[in-house]
């Protein structure tokens, strides 16, 4: 891209270059920097102050745009992530357009971390401001975007987290659409007897949220129906859904149970786990929101004694189709819940095998008075009472082999089953508790464990090894590890209960599709930020709420469900959304899309933000995009500009870091989030290192085209870096790391057989956390650096110039 | 336990189960009894059960086809151990042979109409259960004081005045061919079919010397081998209208089989109609209903078929 396009009008600079006490001055020297930003072309004016973002310090600025009819602006100062945002308000106050700043960070990059070596940190100095001054020129103002906001919801799921977000969001008075896939609202939770630690029945406290819903004039419940897609952006998504025939007309239902009292067809109810049966026409459970009755067509015989039972209501209706129907919301709160693993893959445990061994949600359907067996626990094998259970903890879950991570709840509700069995059956049975750990953190679970033991149940620490059936007891013999004895025992039971590992939600795969989100190592949701958004999914407006994100308890999942409606109101209570200026935008007349089928940008685009419809070019849908700037990386045609961060402002601060000799400095691309924060934290943290190093900031790695390291080379630069977030999943942008990966490592056996040292060029992986890490990186490949030696590189350089020139000429860059 | 689902097939019989935790559905298709006719896929609500025909091995009598179920598709239903002529299929629910069906009345059962009035019996006569083409009779001579008399020629004259006959059928195992009605010399059986229908064999249209028909036919008369022309006829008096005959026939018109009627107890049953319609046809569908003064049925049977009943 040729660099000279973009300037229209004559840059007026002013520089402003920052004390920070002695922070800067103590190091640098103050008076050199201001000399030489004097002798720099369009450089009008150029002041130090002590402290620049004090209010004296700003109050400079705003005067001297106006004195000096000023239409750029540098500060060098701390790290832009400190205070650019600061410093573009004072630009704006003053009436120039905020993206018309820039800043030098020549404190975190410089006067911090050279501390002994202040000449050459004064050189760097020079250079940050150098390459600010440059970029500078070639900044364009910049407007920032406002969406309407649709201000109704969606809901995904049904259970209690999704209940919660969606009562509280229908209280601040927004319409909700709580979308729910089975035939009735409520969730895993329904489905429990008690809930710890304070053993109140859980559908007696979660019936009447379930009412609330229901009658909630602002909710709308649209249940046995599948989300099919989404399109869309923050404040204005568009979601297609299909409602499954449930063959009964919801509105003539009374839910009076007569159909269900006539039909002669039973079959497992999945309700149950499969422990009970069902009515071919019937609810799952009598509480059922929205009492609707739903045929099962897969086992219903067609009699139509339904049809006569319901009468005159005729709300039965055996022709009923799927119906599609199109929403419009402003945000999205998933809250999807998650699955209960079935351990029929693990032979230790013989689940599946042996009659008596179940898990601990069969056991729940056992204990619940409203179960198959009237609260009765039973064996299958026989249909009697047994007098010793065995509760096996982490079954699948802290397993490596299986799921590395902990389920949360297990040792809580196994708990809570051990001592209803207590309490119910006293003396008259014996329980065994095999754990690893029992983690019973959290308000009044220690206290709740205590209860446990005071009942006298039998708690073993350590691995289970293998069960075995006794054939003609059907009674089973538990071999297992006692850590407090330090050797093998064995314990027979008459039933054995798996505490088996929260596992994502059958579907969260196609959902993560539809949505656009991530999932994490172990199958569940990512959200955007571990610690400061941690019910926020990376696509903007949509939120996650409860164990869609990971296993959780009810409390939890209640206050996320609670914490997702408030981030969801902070949209929908606004008419309009600001959207970030810094977005893609193509070129229509350089896209191949036009002529070839191309499409490669809406590919990469990990926000699915890019269409490309044949024949046409491809368009930005400017509130998707994140402003990542990996579509303007991978564009073959350079059709596409990310505004802020263009290819010739980028390629201008190149050109101005390597101006003197090129062959003794590290030329960096850091990406915004972990890598140029990695950097400003080996700054904050003083972590000395040679300054060598002249780094770029882009917002993602993703950014980085290989035409950026192509440039440096050819212009002599002795090493080339670009640090990135941690593979796999760090990554701000979702995937812009890989990305970038994929396309340096297709860069890099190229260089090389062209001669260059591997050495010389590296990409290295390096969070916010990670000064260390940076520092190290910097002092190692300094010393890479001084061991080629200076000829060696220039040598490596000759050789290379001719065929970068080459390759950068027929791309028009050079 | 968690649910189970199982399947077993041995050369004795075809077992499917659901295990619940305190409950068990089986169906138990007796091989012994199954003769590979149509009935049972045809009544299947949801067209579990298929016919798999046997191959014809050169110079070996014909073999019945065999009946499959699909687990995955069964649900238990019992509509195939109602309508199986044989009595080879049996669904329980934990051990006990109630059917749902049955109880809620969405199904009919069979009229196994057959009577037998043994004062008329002479104490010496075993026609009907050396008739029977099943060994479905069993006849025993009762003294007063009801007990069972083994051997009847050691007796006197006066003795034998005295003896009460005793025929016991086993009923839910009978089709109702009516041989030992047609054999009893006193008229002492009557038996009334529940399938009526017509069975016709063309002859012309037989491939030379197949008995493929007569080889399966399980009741004995009901289809025979002409001496003249050495083909199969028919005998419609005895002929059950199962349709094994049928399922064997390598040519397509050879055999014509109709059943028109079906004598069942009283429903309503939409399940039953549509069981009827593949069972007999449409046309004898539309007539029970016409009968029976299903209005609302009538109607949506017409709008399906797009015809109009007369």
């Amino acid at each position: 891209m040729a660099q000279k396009e973009d300037e229209t009008e004559e840059s007026r600079i002013g520089v402003f270059i920052c004390h920070c006490g002695l922070n800067i001055a103590g190091v640098l020297d103050i008076k050199e920097l201001v000399e030489f930003a004097k002798t720099l072309p369009d450089v009008i004016y150029v002041k130090d102050n002590r402290y620049t973002c004090a209010d004296p310090g700003q109050d400079e600025i705003r005067k001297a745009i106006k004195e000096y009819k000023l239409n750029r602006v540098i500060v060098a100062a701390c790290s832009p992530r400190l205070h650019e945002p600061t410093f573009r308000r004072t630009v704006s106050e003053a009436g120039l357009n905020p993206f018309l700043f820039e800043m030098a960070n020549i404190r975190e990059f410089s006067s911090w971390c050279h501390p002994n070596t202040p000449k050459e940190a004064t050189e760097k100095a020079k250079d940050l401001i150098l390459m600010a001054i440059a970029k500078a020129r070639l900044l364009r103002p910049l407007e920032t975007m406002e969406v309407p906001v649709t201000n109704k919801a969606l809901v995904i799921g049904g259970g209690i987290a999704g209940m919660n977000a969606a009562l509280d969001l229908a209280e601040m008075e927004f319409k909700v659409y709580l979308l729910e896939k089975n035939e009735s609202i409520g969730g895993h939770m329904a489905q429990l007897d008690k809930t710890f630690p304070t053993l109140d029945c859980s559908l007696c406290i979660e019936g009447p949220k379930m009412v609330d819903v229901g009658r909630h004039p602002n909710i709308e419940i649209i249940a046995y129906a599948d989300l099919l897609s989404v399109s869309g952006y923050i404040g204005n998504f568009k979601v297609k859904i299909r409602k499954n025939p449930r063959y009964v007309i919801a509105e003539n239902c009374t839910g009076c149970s007569e159909c269900k009292d006539v039909c002669p067809i039973e079959y497992p109810n999945e309700w149950d786990i499969g422990l009970g049966v069902r009515k071919s026409i019937s609810v799952p459970f009598d509480q059922a929101v929205p009492l609707v009755y739903t045929i099962n067509k897969d086992y219903c015989i067609e009699c139509y004694k339904c049809v006569d039972a319901c009468g005159a209501r005729q709300a039965i209706n055996f022709d009923q189709q799927p119906e599609e129907i199109e929403l419009e919301v402003g945000t999205i709160i998933v809250a999807i819940g998650y699955d209960i693993y079935l351990p029929y893959d693990n032979p230790l445990y013989g689940y599946g095998k042996y009659t008596n061994v179940i898990t601990s949600l069969e056991f729940e359907r056992l204990i619940l008075a409203a179960g198959p067996t009237g609260g009765k626990v039973v064996r299958a094998s026989d249909g009697q009472k047994p007098h010793s259970i065995a509760f096996i903890q982490c079954v699948g879950s802290r397993d490596i082999n299986k799921y590395p991570y902990c389920s949360n709840f297990c040792c809580m509700y196994t708990l809570k089953h051990v001592i209803q069995l207590k309490e119910k059956y006293k003396e008259d049975i014996e329980v065994y508790v095999f754990y690893m750990d029992m983690r019973s953190n959290f308000k009044g679970y220690e206290e709740f464990y205590q209860r446990a033991r005071e009942l006298g149940v039998n708690f073993v620490q350590g691995r289970v090894s293998r069960v075995f059936e006794v054939p003609e007891t059907k009674n089973l013999i538990i071999h297992a590890e006692d850590m407090a004895l330090g050797q093998p025992i064995e314990v027979e039971a008459e039933m054995v209960v798996l505490a088996t590992a929260a596992i994502p939600k059958k579907g969260t795969g196609e959902m993560a599709r539809i949505l656009n989100l991530t999932c994490g190592a172990d199958g569940f949701f990512m959200e955007s930020h571990p610690k400061l958004k941690p019910i926020d999914a990376p696509t903007d407006g949509i939120f996650l709420a409860g164990a869609c994100q990971g296993p959780k308890d009810i409390p939890y999942s209640v206050s996320q469900g609670s914490g997702t409606a408030s981030r969801a109101a902070t949209v929908l209570s606004k008419p309009t959304w600001k959207i970030e200026p810094i977005i893609a935008v193509v070129d229509p007349d350089k896209c191949r899309n036009v002529t070839t089928k191309c499409g490669i940008c809406a590919q990469k685009c990990p926000y699915g933000a890019i269409k490309a419809e044949e024949g046409k070019p491809a368009q930005v849908i400017t509130a998707m995009c994140h402003g990542c700037g990996t579509c303007v990386a991978e564009c073959p045609a350079d059709a596409i500009t990310q505004m802020h961060f263009t290819d010739a402002q980028i390629f201008t601060q190149i050109r101005a870091a390597l101006k003197t000799n090129p062959e003794d400095k590290i030329l960096a691309f850091l990406c915004n989030w972990c890598s140029y924060a990695g950097a400003d934290l080996a700054g904050t943290s003083r972590f000395e290192y040679p300054p060598t190093i002249r780094p770029i900031r882009v917002m993602c790695s993703g950014r980085v085209d290989r035409d950026f390291v192509l440039e440096a080379f050819r212009l002599g630069a002795g090493m080339v870096m670009i640090g990135a977030c941690h593979l796999p999943y760090d990554c701000h942008y979702i995937n812009g790391n890989w990305k970038m990966k994929a396309r340096m490592d297709a860069l890099t056996p190229m260089l090389h057989k062209l001669g260059l040292s591997p050495e010389r060029f590296r990409v290295e992986y390096i969070s916010a956390a990670e000064g260390v890490k940076f520092a190290e990186v910097v002092r190692e490949m300094t010393e890479q650096m001084l061991a080629l030696g200076r000829d060696k590189i220039k040598a490596e350089n000759e050789k290379l110039r001719p065929i970068l020139e080459k390759m950068l000429k027929r791309k028009k860059i050079i | 336990m968690p649910l189970q689902m199982l399947k077993r097939d041995t050369a004795e019989a075809l077992t499917l189960e659901w295990f619940l935790h305190v409950r068990n559905y089986r169906l138990i298709l007796d091989k012994n009894l199954c003769v590979g006719c149509q009935i049972c896929t045809l009544a299947c609500p949801k067209e579990a059960i298929k016919l798999e025909k046997q191959p014809k091995i050169q110079g070996e009598k014909a073999k019945h086809a065999k009946i499959n179920i699909d687990l995955e598709i069964c649900n238990f239903c019992g509509i195939c151990d109602i309508l199986c002529p044989y009595g080879a299929i049996n669904v329980t629910v934990n051990g006990e042979h109630v059917l749902s069906v049955v109880e809620k009345e969405s199904f009919p059962q069979l009229i196994r109409n057959i009577q037998a009035d043994t004062s008329k019996c002479p104490v010496d006569c075993v026609e009907c259960e050396e008739a029977c083409p099943l060994d479905l009779i069993k006849v025993t001579r009762l003294t007063a004081d009801g007990k069972v008399v083994e051997d009847i020629d050691s007796l006197t004259e006066k003795e034998k005045a005295e003896l009460q006959v005793k025929i016991d059928i086993e009923k839910e195992r009978c089709p109702c061919c009516r041989i030992c009605e047609f054999k009893c010399p006193e008229a002492v059986m009557r038996v009334r079919k529940f399938f009526h229908g017509k069975m016709l064999i063309h002859p012309e249209k037989c491939p030379e010397s197949c008995t493929d028909c007569l080889d399966v036919c399980p009741i004995t008369g009901a289809l025979f081998l002409s001496d003249k022309d050495k083909k199969v006829y028919v005998n419609e008096m005895f002929c059950v209208y199962c349709g094994a005959c049928k399922v064997v026939c390598p040519v397509d018109e050879a055999l014509e089989l109709k059943r028109t009627k079906i004598s069942h107890t009283p429903v309503r049953s939409g399940a039953w109609n549509k069981a009827l319609e593949r069972l007999a046809s449409p046309i004898e569908m539309t007539k029970e209903l016409k009968a029976k003064g299903s209005q609302k049925a009538m109607e949506s049977v017409e709008k399906r078929l797009g015809w109009k009943a007369t």
